[in-house]
């Protein structure tokens, strides 16, 4: 089912379209990305429920303006017909004295006008069941079923939390020459199941996500299982000994290795701050030719797929790596500008009230010929690396850490009944990307949780890729 | 805006509520080297409601809630529709049962700061300057900053008779730094405050270009083994909140931890320092500082830990129900004492003295942390090495019955504490 776009901002338009009239007599470029999201949250674990708002919930405005040097933004959210004049004025006064202030005491860049093309376009995503038509009475249901069936198969699971939330994006970019508007629906969901053995207490998960509604609850139960066969497996757990080792890494592992340790070195706003050492290695050799990379909001259909980025530009599909050479960035509106290149649609925010960055959106390895059996059959003493849990990326020096919760050994080809957890994954991106050796037919995307640039700015992205062969460190 | 809420709520069927409101301002400037590459200001209003409703099943009582946003930009008719839902839901939230106690009838402060004195645009150019003071090497320096100051006005309006308000100032730095030897490396730093101290902001920008500096110049790492590691800065805060975890009530009725009221929280034999923790709503300079919780409760000073045994729990009205415990609402400081090695006694054998990480975490619930070294000093007994590279990965169940922490303190984000851990025996990832 088509989604409906928000009601408030196609009412809002002709507000926000007054008030850009009102400011372009002051200001050489003016736009206004409005965002209306709403979304509920909803869990169960062993001993309580809650149905809350998502933390992605935001209804407001963020205006950027050129300011005669470069360009400043200011986020509000209280506005109506009646008061369009005085938060002109308002914005006016704030811009001019910023500037002023600041321009007595430090230089600031100067930056050329953004030139925008003459578009108005408009993008509904479609799934099967719209927000406004499952029931929380349903859904927190569905996930207590999960929940119980989770908790009933062994006495060593102590508790099952077990999540999903629905989120409906909503959004309008409006300049002089744009006039755009998008809403879209994703969703996420969670089995977290926890085991103890005496002190030993370990934590697994699955999750789910995509362009999808409540319908994405019906993929849960059928995980249940398998999340708790191997929790308790973990309880049996041993520490890796520290070393290098031949991997083959599941999808998930295999996007994180994409996200972390090449993504964020390609976010061309780094280049700007001379923060990326990629930057010197566009047209270089950087991976394996077996490797091939995208990102784009058009390169997959996953939770991060626009028609347009917060900055109003039209997303697309980049590819970044070509047969193991570094080809292209991916960059914001203002990055680009100072670059001299063509922005690439990926200027993303946390929300209205943050500054747009160069952001991923779905990042991934393109498939390859091997069979995954033939990728563990080739490895003598190595790991298959499943279920990663967090990684950090290092633009500058292109080192790469990444937390996988767990490795299965591979000896002599075979997967053993041993397990090492957890797994701190660490090396030199280069070396990484160039020992993969095999790389699998089948690519899977996972858009669940939010990436972060440093420790802020979350913003919603998917990674993934095929099954992986490539030589790790491991500690 | 507020009022209507009220009264649309007064006038419903809901049996309980709250609303938590928020105005932020702020003003945020964009720095690449000393230049401002954009400048950026905000205003917003922020309304968050929390609906209650009681009801029994099968002679279980429960009480349920659900929680929403309501715009200021909503009409009444949107308000009306999202309080029915929001009444609705929490028909489905089976939470055992637990009372709202009465309103506390105590005054409360705003957070001290000198940023109430003046508009946010005058501080921000002082800021910058605090920031660039001590940015004077050639080789190295701030390639980066994002500067962030928030005034913020938050009021807590509760169905229980509870009305209070407070205003306070939140402020951020984030910044890069980088040194260049053979090639040029960077580190990463985010500081907040509360309070105008300039000292402060130069005093960590010096630290990290030194810092930024020694790792330019760290070759390689130490070969896998085990070490008796020296954790210093930031990390130690991160190993040290997993005691604010294991004491919190939500951990412990939802058995995340297993800790009851008198346990020895490090084991039963300990032969280093024992954990002294104390939960302190207003620490001097932290953005955590607050003189009430979401949940309207009237924040004090509690001792939770005293000479590694648990004196008693924290956290939210809810979950210290359950327990039966006083709530001590939601604390964001924690002050951990002082151990009994000064740092240079802890230097005096060999050591690997392990300061960043790409991204250090502990993971509360399996006590599981660890990280990607960027910098440590390794001493063999007669030389000092700066080392680069690898992993740690340790469980803190493993050592925390036998190390020490130091008696210098340190000061962070909602923190106050040690400013180094001693720990023995921990594996270290490194070259073959």
């Amino acid at each position: 089912m088509k989604v409906e776009m928000s009601h408030f901002l196609l009412e809002r338009r002709s507000t926000i379209k007054k008030l850009i009239t009102q400011l372009s007599e002051s200001f050489k470029y003016v736009s206004v990305l409005g965002s209306d999201t709403h979304g509920k949250r909803y869990s169960v674990q062993r001993k309580g429920v809650a149905i809350n708002d998502s933390m992605w919930n935001e209804r407001g405005f963020v205006i950027k303006v050129y300011n005669g040097i470069g360009y400043s933004e200011y986020s509000f959210n209280e506005i109506d017909d009646s008061n369009v004049e005085k938060i002109a004025e308002n914005i006016k006064k704030r811009v001019n004295n910023q500037i002023k202030t600041l321009s007595s005491k430090v230089q600031i860049t100067k930056y050329p006008i953004i030139k925008e093309e003459k578009i108005e376009d408009n993008f509904l995503g479609e799934v099967k069941i719209l927000p406004q038509h499952s029931s929380d009475k349903n859904i927190i249901e569905k996930l207590t079923k999960v929940k119980d069936k989770a908790l009933a198969i062994s006495e060593l699971i102590f508790e099952a939390s077990v999540s999903m939330q629905q989120v409906q994006v909503s959004k309008i970019f409006i300049s002089n020459d744009k006039d755009l508007y998008q809403s879209y629906v994703w969703s996420e969901g969670y089995i977290v199941t926890m085991g103890r053995k005496g002190d030993n207490t370990k934590v697994n998960y699955s999750s789910f996500s995509g362009l999808k509604g409540a319908e994405l609850l019906d993929e849960m139960e059928d995980k249940v299982q398998e999340t708790v066969d191997m929790t308790i497996k973990l309880l049996g757990a041993k520490s890796v000994e520290p070393g290098e080792y031949e991997v083959v890494c599941s999808p998930d592992v295999s996007g994180i290795i994409a996200h972390e340790a090449f993504g964020h070195g390609v976010e061309m706003d780094m280049f700007v701050k001379n923060r990326a050492k990629a930057a010197q290695y566009i047209d270089k050799p950087v991976a394996s030719t077996l490797v091939n990379m995208h990102d784009g909001a058009t390169s997959a259909s996953h939770v991060s797929s626009y028609l347009f980025d917060d900055e109003g530009v039209v997303g697309g599909d980049t590819k970044i790596i070509e047969n193991g050479i570094l080809k292209r960035g991916i960059s914001d509106t203002l990055s680009a500008l100072r670059l001299g290149i063509k922005a690439t649609g990926n200027g993303k925010r946390f929300s209205f009230e943050r500054k747009a960055y160069t952001r991923m959106t779905n990042t991934f390895f393109a498939p390859g010929n091997d069979k995954v059996e033939d990728m563990i059959a080739s490895i003598k003493k190595g790991y298959l690396l499943e279920c990663p849990s967090s990684g950090m990326e290092d633009p500058k020096n292109w080192g790469i850490q990444c937390m996988i919760s767990y490795g299965k050994e591979i000896i002599d080809g075979k997967l053993t009944e041993n397990i090492v957890s957890p797994v701190v994954l660490t090396g030199y991106v280069p070396d990484l990307l160039k020992s993969i050796s095999m790389v699998s037919g089948d690519v899977e995307l996972g858009g669940s949780g939010a990436c972060g640039k440093g420790y802020k700015e979350w913003v919603k992205v998917s990674s993934g890729g095929p099954y992986i062969k490539a030589k790790v460190r491991m500690g | 805006m507020i009022n209507k809420i009220k009264d649309i709520l007064e006038n419903s069927e809901v049996e309980g509520y709250k609303i938590i409101e928020t105005k932020t301002e702020s003003e945020e400037l964009f720095l690449v080297k000393k230049d401002v590459d954009m400048a950026r200001s905000k205003d917003v209003h922020h309304f968050k409601v929390t609906v209650y409703k009681t009801f029994e099943e099968d002679g279980v009582k429960f009480k349920g809630s659900s929680s929403f946003d309501i715009h200021p930009t909503m009409n009444e008719a949107e308000i009306n529709k999202l309080i029915d839902d929001g009444i609705f839901a929490a028909g489905f939230v089976k939470n055992e049962y637990y009372d709202i106690a009465k309103a506390e009838d105590k005054k409360i402060e705003n957070v001290k700061s000198k940023f109430s004195k003046g508009e946010l645009s005058e501080w921000m150019p002082k800021l910058m300057e605090a920031l660039y003071e001590n940015d004077n090497e050639e080789k190295g320096g701030i390639n980066s900053a994002e500067i962030f100051l928030d005034k913020n006005y938050k009021r807590i309006i509760v169905s229980n008779g509870t009305d209070l308000s407070y205003e306070s100032y939140s402020g951020m730095i984030e910044f890069i730094t980088t040194w260049k030897e053979s090639e040029e490396i960077e580190l990463y730093k985010m500081l907040t405050f509360s309070d105008y101290d300039p000292q402060f902001i130069s005093n960590s920008v010096e630290q990290m270009i030194f810092l930024a500096k020694e790792r330019a110049n760290a070759k390689d790492t130490v070969p896998s083994g085990k070490y008796k590691v020296i954790l210093t800065g930031e990390p130690v805060k991160e190993v040290l909140s997993y005691y604010v975890d294991k004491s919190n009530a939500a951990y412990v009725y939802n058995k995340l931890s297993t800790h009851q009221l008198g346990d020895s929280i490090q084991g039963k034999e300990v032969k280093g320092d024992s954990i002294n923790l104390i939960l302190d709503p207003i620490l001097e300079n932290s953005v955590c500082s607050a003189p009430i919780d979401d949940d309207g409760v009237v924040l004090s000073k509690v001792s939770v830990i005293e000479d590694g045994k648990l004196k008693s729990y924290h956290g939210d009205l809810r979950h210290s129900y359950y327990l039966k415990t006083e709530a001590t609402g939601d604390i964001k400081n924690f002050v951990i004492a002082a151990g009994s090695k000064s740092i240079d006694d802890m230097k005096k054998e060999p050591y690997l003295e392990l300061i960043t990480f790409s991204d250090f975490q502990i993971d509360s619930i399996t006590g599981d942390f660890g990280g990607e070294i960027r910098l440590g000093w390794y001493f063999d007994g007669e030389t000092t090495t700066k080392i680069t590279g690898g992993s740690l990965n340790a469980n803190i169940a493993n050592i925390h019955n036998n190390f020490y922490l130091s008696k210098e303190v340190q000061h962070g984000e909602g923190f106050s504490g040690p400013k180094a851990i001693e720990m023995f025996d921990l594996t270290i990832a490194g070259k073959a």
